[in-house]
Order: structure tokens, then sequence, then C-alpha cells
């Protein structure tokens, strides 16, 4: 079965597509000229014992590249020859050398990390169109090809064009193919459409409008509009209009290449679409396009609900660090803010302790009236300590050092590649030396009130570089809490009160699961039901039922479920109802956004996918969850933990309750 | 300005700034909780003890959270003997908080509040069997201080005719010094495991809880981990060994508060732990070294919790010049109400900004003592008569060891959170005093 799945990869990755189902559909399809559908697999068998041979398995296993240019030129092959023995062993030839083309082309674009698409097939295409020419004794099946069957339908153009890419120019391949784009990914459909349209009212501009419909090569407008608008970019309006802009460009750039490769005999097929496709995912890549694919799923639709739940649940790539503290201090000065975070230092946070409106007791003579002076600072990251400086005196109230701005001051190193800095501190009151590697939480020094600090704060700022006073860069707070409420990745304005979460380690232990942990439940209707721990070949852990798969990551302060896959069953419900599971012991209430496919039914859902893409604001619907200390509440339904069990002890929703029945896996065994 | 004798007093420099001069070695505190000392000591008398409510619940609702956002099961035991007037005692346990007393009039202190015998942690070396009986069939928690009183405990058991869960006091090396040895069993020695054993065999009584309590004022908490691994060791022990289930344990109390204790050079902001400090050390304790069972987590914190929300009013009754030059102020409260004095330093602040430039004083109480010293050494400026002086923090432990001692014992009053003043306790008078005097007829 494993096997004949890489097979039928080849086909369905030509669309971009990744259900074996819809690659049976195309295997079936192509034998609508079984010479088409005969030497494509010769290719493709022909490609795979050429890799065994010279033991790449681990290659084509693992790329879909490999197997589908040695497939698209096989078709090729099979759309000019008859099947014969010389044909077979031209197709097995040329697939060897499609296979050798692929692995060369792949390791230089795998430098720039740009797919190479169809690139080995155009090469090799135009290598066997040269070398056919002396050919004279194979039989060409070109005057008397006919597709076994064929229907007649409007926009004939249409189909046609999109079953020649896989060398099937009828209706009924063009139709097929479409509505498999349909059935899989509305936005590729779209896209194909689209794509379609656009080429040839461009192309229309500059020859006479039959001449452009009818063009054998208005396949490439399809494939630009699929890859760019969905694919390789993050389906949306601005990238459809990038895809649409790559159409018009290919209209000319078919024509030019299509004068100069005929004057050699030279066929152009995919070549347009793999220079202009190329062309934009070289720049997008190398300027960090916020809305490049980074994280590509199996269909447009599930990149974009990845990417969107990434920005709306997880605070996309933006810089997040933990407070520096414990308990509950006040913004001081924010980004950009009046006193001091101003030009390249704007990126910046103060922070002191505010009671009753004021942030010292009795008259705030001394600096031990500061609330905030002596308080401990915490690492707000994990990463090695590369400055310190400790010595300078803590200023009497009202003074300040304007020699050394920065006070006494730590500077870490995170591995993600930026450095922080907190100021200010206590003189001698730092614990950590440089060279240390800081946890999250440890507490590594004391506010103070030492450089150009008027009373006892603290100031934390990202900076690019290890220098002390070197530009800031934007970040923001992985959670905090305001008024109850725990927020996640975002700012807290100036004057705000906001309290740093501290870790239940109980709640923790609660949810550390382990492989082949089982937990067995009974529901309402007395059945059995249960859950195992599991882990894919990437490393990823979820929950199973023996059916639905649901996948969970446990990060230091968060537990969060982040993808659903099977049909309604309890285990979509637990998503619904707590999506994210704070390891915080406080009692709080936080919000969080269900990715689509958990909000609506399949066919709804499916909808909403394709109109989100015209507005990502549609995504953001904010369910309010609220913890208590062994219970998550929301209007999904509740469940709770038991004080010394590990994982869920119940799950409610609307209709339903899940009890836990065995006690296989007490916390600490 | 009065006439003021002259006196000669080293000149310090300093910048002025936008705040007015550095010198403001004045503390000054005009009000509590925006209830003018003035007009608290005019309307309930000087001496006054006053208590705030919002900074009992600040301080609680610290230690609290601190506690219970890193641990599931957490509760507060209000320690009785630091202040166990019934209005504080409400206020903590309004809050939340059960009662822990450490003798059979603090156990009646709390039933007559309403606790219920299961809420209550019956504590100390000194339980008279009638007491534990009457606290075993009320459902208290009793900690077993000694050998004696398992032997006591189990008569009871067997006049009431049933089983009585009971926890042990344990003591051990925490790397502190002093140690508290004197208290419940030694857990390095295994005597405390012998104890346990000795319970198991008499088969009378459950063990269902191990206490420590390590001391007081603790300024390292590290040494509430090591005092926490070791309880959980003895925890993981007892219950494979056994096959008890330890239900609890409790770490007892002894947080720091920031009172200056005499001896101590850095200021308390320094070198006091945060409470977020003591519950890491605790917690992370449980979580690395429990096996089985999370056990309940058991404070008994008084000091940290009272010691800051209490303040002693007193006001200047006199003043005069010692031999030496030393100013010398006589109070109305003296070591009779702050029997602290004696290990810890105050921060005594002025009710409002005095003109004059500060000097060396002494500021002695009202008692015919010599030893009567509030403060020793402390630079004042010159002090009106009747000037009111607070005296700060005072809410641990003074008001329940203040003296009746040549005077009367003062009023205490609470400023609840609308900044109301609550009388909580009258101060004393003859007929009080003397209510339980008797005299002899033939002496009449």
């Amino acid at each position: 079965m494993q096997k004949l799945n890489f097979l039928l990869k080849a086909y369905f990755s030509i669309l971009f597509l990744s259900d074996c189902k819809a690659g049976i559909v195309l295997l079936a399809l192509s034998f609508l000229l079984p010479s088409v559908g005969t030497l494509g697999l010769v290719a493709i068998f022909s490609s795979i014992i050429f890799a065994e041979i010279i033991s790449v398995r681990d290659e084509y296993l693992k790329h879909g590249f490999y197997l589908y240019n040695s497939l698209l030129v096989g078709m090729g092959v099979g759309y000019y020859f008859d099947i014969t023995l010389s044909t077979i062993i031209l197709t097995a030839i040329l697939a060897s050398l499609t296979f050798l083309f692929t692995f060369a082309l792949n390791r230089i674009f795998l430098k720039y990390s740009i797919p190479i698409l169809s690139i080995p097939f155009s090469f090799v295409a135009m290598i066997f169109y040269l070398a056919s020419l002396k050919y004279t004794n194979l039989l060409s099946n070109i005057l008397h090809r006919k597709p076994l069957f064929d229907i007649s339908l409007p926009l004939e153009p249409f189909f046609k064009s999109i079953g020649t890419i896989f060398f099937l120019p009828y209706t009924i391949s063009g139709l097929v193919i479409t509505l498999l784009l349909l059935l899989y990914s509305r936005i590729l459909f779209l896209m194909a459409i689209l794509g379609f349209g656009v080429g040839v009212a461009v192309h229309t501009i500059f020859v006479p409008f039959c001449d452009a419909v009818n063009s054998p090569y208005n396949f490439n407008f399809i494939l630009i509009a699929m890859s760019l608008g969905g694919i390789f970019l993050i389906a949306n309006v601005r990238n459809y209009l990038i895809a649409m802009i790559a159409v018009a460009m290919s209209a000319v750039l078919i024509d030019s290449m299509e004068v100069f490769l005929n004057t050699y005999s030279l066929p152009v097929y995919t070549m347009p679409f793999n220079i202009i496709t190329i062309l934009f995912l070289m720049l997008t890549v190398a300027i960090g396009y916020k809305y490049y694919n980074y994280n590509p799923k199996e269909t447009p639709e599930k990149s974009l609900n990845a990417f969107l739940s990434s920005i709306y649940r997880f605070g996309g790539n933006d810089i997040k660090i933990n407070l520096p503290f414990i308990g509950e201090w006040s913004v001081y000065q924010s980004f950009n803010d009046k006193w001091t975070h101003k030009g390249p230092w704007r990126y910046a946070y103060d922070f002191v302790v505010r009671k009753n409106g004021k942030t010292y007791k009795d008259e705030g003579h001394f600096l031990e009236d500061y609330y905030a002076f002596g308080k401990d600072i915490t690492a707000p990251i994990n990463g090695y300590v590369v400055d310190i400086r400790s010595d300078l005196p803590d200023n009497f109230i009202g003074n300040v050092d304007r020699v050394n701005n920065w006070g006494n001051y730590i500077i870490i190193y995170s591995n993600y590649g930026y450095y922080v800095e907190i100021s200010h501190l206590m003189q001698n009151s730092v614990t950590v030396n440089i060279g240390d590697y800081l946890q999250v939480g440890q507490i590594i020094a004391k506010c103070g009130n030492s450089g150009y600090s008027p009373e006892p704060h603290i100031h934390i700022q990202v900076q690019k570089y290890a220098v002390l006073g070197s530009e800031t860069i934007p970040f923001k707070f992985i959670d905090y809490i305001h008024n109850n409420r725990l927020n996640y990745y975002k700012l807290p304005k100036t004057g705000e009160d906001i309290k740093a979460t501290t870790v239940d380690k109980a709640t923790q232990l609660h949810l550390t699961f382990i492989l082949d942990d089982k937990f067995k439940f009974i529901d309402n209707r007395d059945k059995e039901y249960t859950l195992t721990v599991k882990m894919n070949d990437i490393g990823e852990f979820y929950f199973c039922d023996g059916v639905n798969k649901l996948f969970f990551y446990l990060d230091n302060k968060l537990f969060y479920f982040y993808e659903y896959q099977g049909s309604e069953s309890y285990l979509k419900e637990l998503f619904k109802i707590a999506p994210k599971i704070p390891l915080t012991g406080q009692e709080v209430e936080y919000e969080d956004t269900l990715p689509i496919d958990l909000r609506y039914n399949k066919i709804k859902s499916s909808l909403m996918e394709f109109i989100i893409s015209f507005n990502y604001k549609l995504f953001n619907k904010k369910e309010i969850y609220k913890k208590d200390k062994l219970k998550i509440t929301s209007k999904y339904g509740e469940l709770s933990f038991c004080f010394y069990e590990k994982g869920f002890n119940s799950i409610s929703g609307k209709n339903f309750t899940l009890k836990r029945i065995n006690e296989e896996n007490s916390l600490n065994r | 300005m009065k006439y003021q004798k002259p006196t000669i007093n080293r000149v310090d420099f300093a910048l002025a700034s936008k705040y007015g001069s550095p010198l403001k070695s004045q503390k000054i505190k005009s009000s509590i909780d925006g209830v003018s000392v003035n007009e608290l000591t005019k309307e309930y008398g000087s001496p006054l003890f006053v208590f705030s409510q919002r900074a009992i619940e600040e301080k609680y609702n610290e230690l609290h959270e601190a506690f219970s956002s890193r641990y599931p099961d957490v509760q507060f035991w209000w320690s009785y003997k630091t202040n166990y007037l019934d209005a504080i005692c409400q206020v903590f346990h309004n809050l939340g908080s059960k009662a822990e007393v450490v003798s059979e009039f603090e156990y009646q202190k709390a039933r007559r509040l309403g606790i219920e015998g299961k809420d209550i942690i019956f504590n100390g070396p000194y339980k008279q069997k009638e007491f534990l009986k009457q606290a075993a069939l009320e459902g208290a928690k009793i900690h077993i201080d000694h050998l004696y009183e398992i032997n006591d405990l189990e008569d009871v058991a067997d006049e009431i005719g049933q089983e009585i869960k009971v926890a042990i006091r344990c003591n051990m090396d925490t790397g502190i010094y002093p140690q508290w040895s004197r208290f419940g069993f030694n857990i390095d020695n295994g005597e405390a495991y012998e104890a346990i054993k000795r319970i198991y065999e008499g088969k009378k009584l459950i063990l269902t809880g191990l206490h420590s309590h390590i001391g007081t004022f603790m300024l390292n908490a590290n040494a509430y981990g090591q005092e926490t691994k070791k309880l959980i060791e003895l925890k993981n022990r007892v219950e494979e060994e056994f096959g008890y289930n330890i239900e609890y344990i409790d770490i007892g109390g002894g947080f720091a508060s920031k009172s200056r204790l005499k001896g101590v050079y850095q200021a308390p902001e320094v070198i006091v732990p945060s409470a977020d400090e003591y519950a890491e050390a605790i917690t992370n304790a449980i979580f690395e070294h429990n096996k089985g069972n999370l056990p309940k987590l058991f404070l008994e914190t008084g000091r940290a919790l009272i010691d800051e929300a209490g303040y002693l009013l007193s006001s200047v009754f006199a003043s005069k010049r010692m031999p030496d030059g030393k100013k010398s102020y006589i109070i109305d409260a003296g070591v009779n109400l702050l029997y602290t004095s004696f290990w810890y330093n105050f921060d005594i602040m002025l009710d409002k900004r005095y003109e004059g430039i500060n000097e060396p004083s002494q500021i002695n109480g009202p008692l015919c003592m010599n030893i009567d010293i509030i403060a020793e050494n402390i630079m004042l400026p010159p002090l009106d008569r009747e000037s009111v002086l607070t005296i700060w923090p005072a809410g641990a432990y003074s008001v329940t060891q203040a003296m009746q001692f040549i005077r009367y014992k003062p009023s205490i009053v609470l400023i609840d959170k609308e900044s109301k003043v609550h009388l909580i306790k009258d101060a004393d008078d003859l007929e009080y005093i003397v209510e339980k005097e008797h005299m002899p007829e033939v002496l009449k």
C-alpha cells in the first residue's frame, strides 16, 4: 500500500494535491490515451529502478518531484509515440536522465530554499524533442491519437487547456481534473479559472481572441495562478493579485519562448510556468515576505488555516518574551512613549509597582518606600548571559546618574538571534554570571534605582546586538494577566497593572503525556472510550481514539491543541472545549480562536475557508475560556482534572459527558 | 519656633533636586490608610494600636497567590499566638484562613469565633489530656510533640472508642542557626521515624500529616526547601512502609517580615526573601521529591501576614538633654507594649515635617525602668510635646505579648478598606484589671 502511495504521489503532486484517491483518479484518467498512461507508468518504474540501482532510495521517497518529473516525461513520450519496445526503452532512458537532472538541479535550488517544480521535465522534454527528430522508425500516433471517449461541453478551451497538464487535451479529462480541484480546494479551483481567464484576456490585447483562447500553452496560466495564489504563497487577496500579475507576465513570456524555441523545434511546455513562478519565489523568499507559505499543508485551505492559527492563536513569528518579574507591576512607559522610549530605543518597556495609585508608601523620600525597590527580577527568555554590570549605586530619590544611563544591567542572548537587556538593577543584586545559561523565570537580580532612573523601576528591551544601548526591535510579551484576563502575545498599555503568570507544576504534571499513556472514559451511554497518546513520524504527539487524531503540544507555560484529523468525535469536542490550557495555577479568563474546521460542519467550513482568504478578520472569532483551579469552562463545555491523576478527569460537552474510569496513569507513576 | 539649646553636628552636603533636598532624613507618616494619625490619637487616646485591614488583605493575597499559583491545594492556618484579637482573626477567617492554636485557651478562643474543630490545628508542647479529648472529639488536627502525647492520645482513643487522626511535629537540620530542635521529633537521627513506628504499633492513632516549623524570621528561602525535602522524604518512607496516606504536610511559618532584626546590617528590602522565593523553594521541593499522591500543603504563617499591618501610635510626653548631649524623649508607649523591641529595630515615623536639623536622640518609654528604651540611637529633629510618633511594624506578637505593667493596656482600632475606623478593643481600666482579684477578709 505504501509503495502504491509513492506511485500515486507522482500523479496528484502535479496538481499540488496530496490525496491518494485523487492519484487513483488521475492514474485511471491517463489511460484515456493508453500510450500516455502506459509510458507514464513505465517512466515512474524506470526512475525507481534507476534510483534503486545507485541506491538513493531516500531521495525519491522524500521528495515527490523526482517521480512526477519522470512521469511527465513518460506521458510526453506517450503523447507522441505508440507503445513499442523502442518507445519503452526510450522512455526508460529519458526517465532515468530526468532523475539525474532532478537530483542535480535540486542541489542548486536547495541553497535558495526554492522548489524545482517541473524544470527537469522541461529540459528532458527538449532533449527528447531534438533526439526524436532523428528517430524516424518510431511510430508516431500524432495523426490518429484520440481519447477512448470524449464529451462536448461549453468552455471547451478551458477544459482542454487544463487537460494538457497531463497530456490529455480533451474536454472529458479537463472536466475530471477541474472537478478534482473543486473537490479538494476551492481556492485552487478559483485560481485555475481566474488564471486562465486573466491570461487569455491579457493575451487578447496583443493577438486575436481565437488565437489567445486556443493557445496550447494556456495551461501555464493555470499552473502559475495555482502555485502563487495558494500553494507557495498564503491564499489572500494580495497574493491573488500577485498571481494574476505573474499570469499577465507569462502571457508575454510564452509568446517569446514559443517564437524562439519553435525555431529550433523545441517545445515550450511548462517552461514559462517554471521561470515565472521561480522568479516570484526567489523574491518572496529573499525578502522574507510575510505571506510566504513556510509551512505548507495538504491544501491551500489547510495552509491558510494553519497560518491564521499561528497568527491569531500563537502570535505569529514575532519575537516573544516573558515578563521579567513575578507578581503585579504597572506599565510606566511602553513602546514609543513620552519620556525616554524614542527613536532607536522606542521598543522598550518600563515597569513600576503601584498600589492604590502610588508607587511608594508614606512620603516616598526613601528608596525603601518604593514598592518596586528590591523586588525580584526574573529571566524573560532562555539564553546565555553576555554582559553584566552591577557595581553602580542606587540613586537617592530625585537624583539620576547621567553618565551611566543604563545603570546596572544584564544582557541575555536568545538562541533565536536577539538580545534582551534589563536595566536599573539594584547594586550588587545580580546573582548570575556572564556565560550562565538562564531558564525563564529564574531569579537573576533585584529591582533598583541605578542609572538614569528617578525612582526604582525596571527597563526591558529587545535589541539587535550585544552592545549596551544598541538599537531596539519590536517584541511581544508571551502572556500577562490584566484584570483577571490572561492575554497572550500582546503588549500592555501605559498605566495598566499587569500580573505575571506562574507555572503550576501540578497542572504541568497533569498534562505531561508519555507515549502509549492510555486514558479510559465512560460516556453517558455507558460506552467505553479510550484515548491513547501516540507520536507520528515527524515527532508530533497526538491523542488517538482509534480513528481520529488530536495533535497537542506542551510548551513552558501552555498546553494546546493545534490540529484535528478525523470526523465528528469526542476528541473534536475536546479541542473545542479547551484549545489552550494555561499551566498557571491562577484563576483567569482567556481568549482563543478555534481553527475554521473546528467551528463549522464539513460543508460550511470548506466554504468559510474559501471566503476567509478574502478577509482574514472573519477568522478572528474569539471565544472566552475560564480556568479555575482544576477546571476549564467555555461555551462548548467543561474539562476537569483530578488533583491526584494525570490527564483529564471528565470532559463534558453539549450533550455528552465522559468520565475517567481507571487509575492506571497516576501522577507520579 | 521655640528656643532650642544649640548642638554641634557634622554637616552633610548633597545636591538639591526637583524632589527637594536629599537631606530628607525625616521619615514621615501623617496618616494610615487615609486617616490622620493625630486624629486617631485624639479620638482613641494615646498610645494606640492601629491595624489596617487593607494591608492585611494585600499581604495575605500576595502570599496566597504566590503559593496557590504554584501548587494546587494550599491552605493557610492563622497562627493565633501571633495576634488573637477577635477582629483580626475574623479578618483572616473571612479571607479563607483556618486556625492554628497552641493552647487550650487559643483553642477555646477559636471555637468561640465559630471555627469548627476540623478547621483547627492543635499544636504545641503542652496539651492536657482533657483538652486533647475535646479536640479529638471535635475532629481537630492534633500535631503530636512528644512521646508522652502519643500515650495520652492512645488513652483518649480508648476512652472515646475511636481511632484518632494525628500528625507529628518534626524537627531537623536545614542548614540554619539556631536549629529549632526543642519541638517534635528529630528526622535526622531517626527519632521521627521511630515515633511513627510507635504510633503504627499502637494501632489507635492514624498518621495523616507531617508538620515542622524550622524557626522564626527565616531569611533564607532555601531552608524551607530543605525542610520540605526532608518532610517529603519521610512521607514517602512512611507511606511505603506503613501504608499510611499522608494527606498533608504542614511546613509551619516563620517567613520574615520587613522588621529590622537588630544586628542585621542590610535593609529588609534587600535581604528579606519575597513570598515568591519562599513559595518557589517549597513547591519545587515537593514536586522534586514526592512519590505517590501529592499532599495538601499547609502553612501557618503569622508574622509575615500581620506584622506590617500593625502600627503603634505614641505621643511625645517630654524631652530632656542627657549628660552626653544626646536628646532624650519620653513617649507614652514603652517595652510594656513593644516587648519585641528587645530584638527588633522599628521604623519610627513623624506625623509631620519638623523644623531644625537632625540630632542623635533616644526614645524612652513611660515606665520607671532603666530598660524601657524604644530606640537607642535615632536621628530626629527637635520634636514638640504631643508630637505623634508611628512605630512600625508592630502587628505581630506585640498585642499578644503586651504586658499590663505599670500602665493600662491601650485601645486597639482597625481601619477597614473604606478607611473607616473601628474600635476593636477598649483600653483597660481599673475595674477590668482588678476584676479577678480577691481581698482576703482577714486583711480588711
